[in-house]
């Protein structure tokens, strides 16, 4: 129960892009069609389900005060959180990189889907986002920091996708030539956060 | 140089690390001290302006020496009580060494998991006792200082501050000092149900453990609602034991 | 060689913003910008990462080894970041600020323009000219936060660097303040740009 409401509440409530405005770059850049929003939402579904745990683990055994206890009691004052986003930063790059090599070299089909994203997703904010929201938090366990993660993908995901939806029929709308493009989809992101204000409102 | 080829690659990377590391792990050792002095400055401030030593925006506006200076010259003593309302311990209130609780989080961890706690009291020369009060809000952790009158039924005066609420809406538990002035004069129902209430009309039955939350900031004043009585109820025995 | 100059510091404040223009930098900058002074701090961090990570960057081109480059780059990149963080915490006037940045210091890492400078420009150039199109591409950066943060905090406070400029009889208008507004003003102010600059207009 616990988990359904972190879940809900990560995807609508607290969602990256319309909360926090994280991963706005790729998020505006990429979202011309859907079919290519798709391809990059479930990359970054993807990313982040896979570096949260292993930040959440550094986090919890290397990174904040007292964590190295397990080391002996010498270092049980070590606080080493100074740290924090060097560490969250280079696992989230090392692993786009290794995916990419790997998917490149065994899964051509879906490197030529896929693989022009994953460099963007090293830099994307909503990822780095996540692991310093996921810190500040405290999750007491990999299992919640793990739903933490599907839900702001999804989120992420969701809000994507249907930005791209939106964007696609506006290219038929006769819109004022300096508002074309950029500015019209900042103005719809704003319209789509007011809608998503509603569920700040809800209690699970 | 080939600096494609593996060896180097792993050379670089290694290099570049450990020597970043170096210079932060560095500045961290260096200016730790002084980030340490700052937080510690701006507790006192909080609880000195919840305990009325001076306005809020006199202490604001204080360099953190004076403020050392001033927190040493106004308090009586500061101690810790346990789950069972008795001290477990003393805090140091030397200019030289204050001694703070200041570490909230854990405490508020503890006090609902049932374990056990240091709570700290700081009493002012003037009477009045200062205790935390830390809880979540909409969007991170919001929490404050009470100033608890001689007695301890009635507050004298409140300081709240949050991480990430909301400027202009639920931030206005810190921007706003009509709210936490609202509270100088309220009761605390010790032995209630709920002991305070932060809620929606909640003035309007003249109860007077009770504040009006926050219009548009639902979450925030939920959360800062339930940072109250969880708080209040740890303390209560204490409280409790000390009137008789 | 001045002329060229020139362009690399004025380019980015007006026909190549990065905001504006090039639509770089959006993640950590609206949520900054509801009051004028975090903006300003959040502004001048900006310019001084985008800078000095330019240059080291640029200083170390012909040793990074092609593979590992975007890590690298974001290590350096992180370093600055927690410098900035760390000197913004201990300095005792500037300690509240950094409170109120909060998360969002540690995202200049990932703030694309920081990164998209390093790579279009500072592996490419000497030095000086990529320590000056860092800066100057903070600076178009930091200038439109301070114009957004400006009319926010007007409009939605009715006031200026926490001074009230507006008014008592003024009613602050709430939904300024919350984050979509960012968004729409933001979009007005392309609008405006790119009315008055034609070149940009998409078709």
């Amino acid at each position: 129960m616990e988990y359904l409401s972190l879940f809900v509440k990560s995807v609508f409530v607290d969602n990256m892009i319309f909360a926090y405005f994280l991963g706005m770059c790729s998020y505006l850049a990429v979202s011309k069609n859907v079919k290519t929003a798709n391809g990059l939402g479930l990359a970054v579904i993807f990313v982040l389900l896979c570096t949260l745990p292993i930040n959440y683990l550094l986090n919890r055994f290397v990174l904040q005060p007292g964590a190295l206890s397990w080391l002996g009691k010498d270092f049980a004052d070590v606080d080493l959180s100074f740290l924090s986003f060097i560490l969250f930063i280079a696992v989230i790059a090392a692993f786009v990189q290794l995916v990419e090599m790997i998917v490149e070299k065994y899964l051509p089909s879906l490197y030529a889907s896929l693989g022009i994203f994953l460099p963007l997703i090293a830099v994307n904010c909503a990822i780095l986002g996540a692991s310093l929201f996921m810190q500040q938090r405290e999750f007491a366990s990999v299992l919640e920091a793990e739903v933490y993660a599907l839900g702001s993908g999804i989120g992420w995901y969701l809000a994507i996708v249907a930005l791209a939806a939106i964007r696609e029929k506006l290219s038929y709308s006769n819109i004022p030539a300096p508002l074309r493009g950029t500015g019209i989809a900042f103005i719809t992101v704003g319209l789509m956060g007011m809608a998503f204000m509603i569920f700040m409102g809800i209690q699970i | 140089m080939n600096t494609n080829s593996n060896s180097y690659t792993v050379v670089y990377t290694t290099l570049i690390v450990v020597v970043v590391a170096a210079l932060l792990a560095f500045v961290a050792m260096k200016l730790g001290p002084a980030q340490e002095a700052n937080a510690k400055a701006e507790t006192l401030r909080q609880m000195m302006a919840a305990a009325g030593i001076k306005p809020a925006d006199a202490l604001f506006s204080t360099s953190n020496a004076d403020i050392l200076s001033l927190y040493a010259d106004n308090i009586a003593e500061a101690y810790t009580v346990g789950r069972d309302g008795r001290r477990n311990g003393e805090l140091s209130v030397l200019r030289e060494k204050i001694e703070l609780v200041d570490r909230l989080k854990p405490q508020y961890k503890a006090i609902k998991s049932g374990g056990e706690v240091t709570l700290p009291v700081y009493v002012f020369k003037s009477g009045v006792a200062v205790i935390p009060v830390y809880g979540a809000g909409l969007w991170g952790p919001v929490w404050g200082y009470i100033a608890l009158q001689e007695g301890r039924g009635s507050i004298a005066g409140a300081y709240f501050d949050h991480e990430s609420e909301t400027p202009g809406l639920g931030a206005k538990i810190k921007d706003e000092p009509a709210f936490r002035e609202k509270f100088a004069g309220k009761t605390v129902g010790w032995g209630e149900e709920p002991a305070f209430r932060l809620e929606k009309n909640a003035e309007a039955g003249g109860a007077t453990n009770a504040v009006d939350a926050i219009t548009g900031a639902t979450m925030t004043s939920r959360g800062l609602d339930e940072a109250l009585n969880v708080w209040f109820k740890a303390y209560e025995r204490h409280f409790k034991t000390e009137e008789d | 060689m001045a002329q060229k100059l020139k362009e690399t510091i004025l380019n980015p404040i007006l026909k190549g913003n990065p905001i504006t223009v090039l639509v770089l930098g959006i993640c950590s900058s609206l949520a900054v910008t509801v009051q004028l002074k975090g903006a300003l701090v959040m502004a001048l961090s900006v310019i001084a990462v985008t800078g000095l990570s330019s240059l080291v960057c640029s200083l170390l081109r012909n040793t990074i080894p092609m593979r590992v480059r975007i890590i690298v780059q974001l290590v350096v990149v992180a370093m600055m970041v927690i410098l900035v963080d760390q000197i913004l915490k201990a300095g005792e006037s500037t300690y509240a600020i950094d409170k109120q940045l909060s998360v969002y210091i540690g995202l200049i890492i990932t703030n694309c323009i920081v990164m998209g400078r390093i790579e279009a420009f500072a592996l490419g150039n000497k030095p000086i000219p990529s320590l000056l199109d860092g800066l100057a591409n903070g600076t178009g950066y930091g200038l439109i936060l301070i114009v957004v943060a400006f009319l926010r905090e007007l409009l939605g406070s009715g006031t200026l660097f926490g001074l009230q400029v507006l008014p008592a009889s003024y009613i602050p208008n709430n939904l300024v303040i919350l984050p979509p507004f960012a968004l729409i003003l933001l979009g007005c102010i392309i609008w405006a740009h790119r009315a008055f600059d034609k070149e940009l207009q998409e078709k």
